[in-house]
């Protein structure tokens, strides 16, 4: 069992975008809605044009989730299941009619953009992943955070997992609930109160929540109950809090 | 438990790439400096000829029962797999299959498959049949391998574009810290496909030539494939990783800091984490992409880190930029050094280019044909879009 402090939290998704919001939805949690976009007021001009729907809603939650000091100096480890494939959709059909490619589109398309921009607006030099694991790209970008905490204890991590709704060619090939959100932790060794976090042999049925793990996560956390299984195709994953449950 | 520093061996690798279909294949021809594979592919971009690095042959196909992963990219990771596939094995009968774990670096996996079933949907209305989602999203090239060896512990896939292949080695030797796994399987695959080579081809980063690092005539990088796998464990004989450095530009999402900042802080820290001195280093593999602002930034830093810099190549000439798979196959070279070492001197693989030296970026010594160096820790640079920067040490597990 791995023992991690969630210092912080942020979540963004179409009319919800405080505490107060994912608190009052924890309470009475319900499928959250597909499209929309966050204004982003916070980037530059130059950059919020750069930025897809995604880089925008993920860049939302991270700003939302720490303070300056955190902003510039957290390692950071993004993790999305589909990352910026509908950018990648609009590359593939000009390419099918042998058009040209925008430079700066394509260099949009990288898995990690997100993690780019967020390091170019937050003047953020610290090291930085960025994941994809299918179903289970939350707990593996959980993982990914506590393995940087492995590796500089001393500093605290910013996850940031997120999806949009994936473009209407590919949606059809995929089982999931459509929506767009982010959710940001700020984690931590041993601050706050604790959670023990472990591999476990208990599964979950496929096909199950109507929301995404990331979004299941923060209700769990939210609700002060005191266990949490979360399942990808190949095993599960527990969360336990230590402590009661307290603001 | 076995600490950060200590806990992480790559006790096996196998590789394919453009110069071989394994190591036994692509290491005489790397020391030879063979630039033999470079070929002309038509196909790629529209109206250009252009020089690619190609696994060349056919690849082992994916079995019937993963076809929804069945894509070129996949399978390369299993040609590479497919070398040290008793070695997993046994790692799976040890530690059984809930402690192994998965982290492949990719940075196109099914692209190539995706663009070919859009080309369908263009002409057709509807997406080619054999087309399926699992090909494409980056999180499918860690699931095919997981289920293609049975593995039962965590998978996920890195993308952090041409330092992927870097990171996936960095969160192994992490899993290994954590103990959350006992044995994982790392490395990397990228493949040929419009998208980049049309991508590369807009951003005006590919060359006219063979790429040509650290030349005053350097115009850019030549694309390449292949994939690296690598077996990484506790305390078992092989080479170690021992040092991990890893910075984020804060700067642009296609070009590197002409000050190098990054790359020099990704450097310093993976000296600092091998508990190692700058002259310790016998060899660096360079990001040497050749285009003229990587190795602009890249040279000066190293000059800076290192006050008698090692001897140093790119290898990027030899098997092209696999991108993705980029970090992963440098350090398979790396590896390959340290394992085949004689009467302590590492065989050091050739810096090929046209040889006149950007005299901006004189310091760094190229090694010519031939050289040697003593056995000691090499280093290997890679430095990603969007700022990425990864650099990792190895060396051999002292006996």
């Amino acid at each position: 069992m791995i023992g991690v402090a969630i210092q912080r939290w942020a979540a963004w998704s179409p009319g919800r975008s405080d505490s107060q919001a994912w608190k009052a939805w924890a309470a009475e949690p319900q499928p959250l809605v597909e499209e929309g976009a966050p204004d982003a007021r916070f980037l530059p001009a130059m950059l919020r044009r750069r930025c897809s729907p995604l880089a925008r809603v993920m860049l939302t939650a991270a700003f939302e989730c720490c303070g300056e000091s955190d902003r510039a100096e957290a390692p950071t480890v993004f993790a999305s299941r589909h990352g910026n494939i509908n950018e990648s959709v609009v590359l593939f059909e000009r390419l099918a009619r042998r058009e040209p490619l925008s430079p700066t589109r394509f260099s949009h398309t990288v898995h990690n953009a997100q993690a780019g921009l967020f390091s170019i607006a937050a003047g953020n030099r610290r090291g930085s992943s960025s994941i994809a694991a299918r179903e289970d790209s939350f707990a593996c970008g959980f993982l990914e955070a506590l393995a940087f905490l492995q590796r500089t204890p001393e500093r605290p991590v910013l996850l940031v997992v997120g999806d949009v709704p994936l473009s209407p060619t590919f949606a059809p090939l995929v089982e999931e609930a459509r929506c767009t959100y982010a959710v940001a932790l700020l984690l931590s060794r041993g601050a706050g109160p604790e959670l023990r976090f472990e591999r476990v042999a208990e599964r979950r049925e496929a096909g199950r929540l109507p929301w995404p793990d990331a979004v299941e996560f923060l209700r769990w956390y939210l609700s002060g109950e005191q266990r949490l299984v979360l399942s990808g195709p190949g095993g599960g994953w527990a969360w336990q809090r230590e402590l009661p449950a307290g603001d | 438990m076995a600490d950060a520093t200590t806990g992480c061996v790559l006790s096996a690798m196998g590789m394919v790439n453009a110069l071989g279909r394994d190591p036994e294949e692509s290491w005489p021809r790397l020391l030879a400096g063979d630039q033999s594979c470079f070929r002309v592919r038509e196909d790629l971009v529209p109206g250009r000829r252009l020089l690619v690095a190609e696994v060349a042959g056919p690849l082992p196909a994916v079995p019937e029962r993963l076809s929804a992963y069945a894509c070129r990219n996949n399978s390369l990771a299993l040609a590479a797999i497919e070398q040290i596939h008793s070695e997993i094995s046994e790692a799976l009968n040890i530690h059984g299959r809930d402690r192994v774990g998965v982290v492949i670096g990719t940075s196109t996996c099914g692209v190539s498959e995706a663009e070919a079933a859009i080309r369908v949907q263009v002409e057709t209305g509807r997406l080619a049949s054999a087309f399926d989602y699992a090909q494409l999203e980056y999180g499918g090239a860690a699931s095919f391998v997981a289920e293609l060896l049975g593995v039962g512990g965590p998978a996920y896939t890195i993308s952090t574009a041409c330092s992927s292949g870097a990171r996936a080695l960095v969160s192994a030797r992490s899993l290994l810290a954590l103990d959350v796994c006992d044995a994982v399987i790392c490395g990397a695959a990228d493949s040929l496909c419009g998208l980049t080579t049309n991508g590369f081809t807009a951003l005006q980063a590919i060359s006219e030539t063979i790429t040509n690092p650290c030349s005053a005539n350097r115009d850019g990088l030549t694309l390449g494939e292949g994939s690296v796998m690598f077996l990484a464990t506790r305390g078992a004989e092989g080479v170690r990783l021992s040092g991990i450095g890893e910075s984020s530009e804060a700067h642009h999402m296609s070009a590197p800091d002409p000050g190098g900042a990054g790359a020099e802080s990704a450097m310093r820290q993976a000296l600092e984490d091998a508990q190692r001195a700058p002259e310790d280093v016998a060899y660096l593999n360079l990001h040497g992409t050749g285009t003229p602002l990587n190795d602009a930034m890249e040279c000066p830093a190293i000059t800076r880190v290192f006050e008698a810099p090692p001897l140093s190549s790119s290898t990027k000439p030899l098997v092209g930029h696999t991108l993705g798979a980029a970090g992963g196959m440098e350090a398979g070279f790396c590896w390959l050094m340290l394992r085949n070492a004689e009467a302590g001197e590492l065989l050091v693989p050739p810096h090929c280019f046209d040889g006149e030296v950007d005299e901006a970026l004189a310091g760094v010594p190229l090694a010519a044909p031939g050289m040697r160096a003593p056995v000691g820790a090499v280093m290997t640079n890679s430095f990603g879009f969007g700022g990425n920067n990864c650099t990792l040490v190895l060396e051999l597990e002292a006996s």
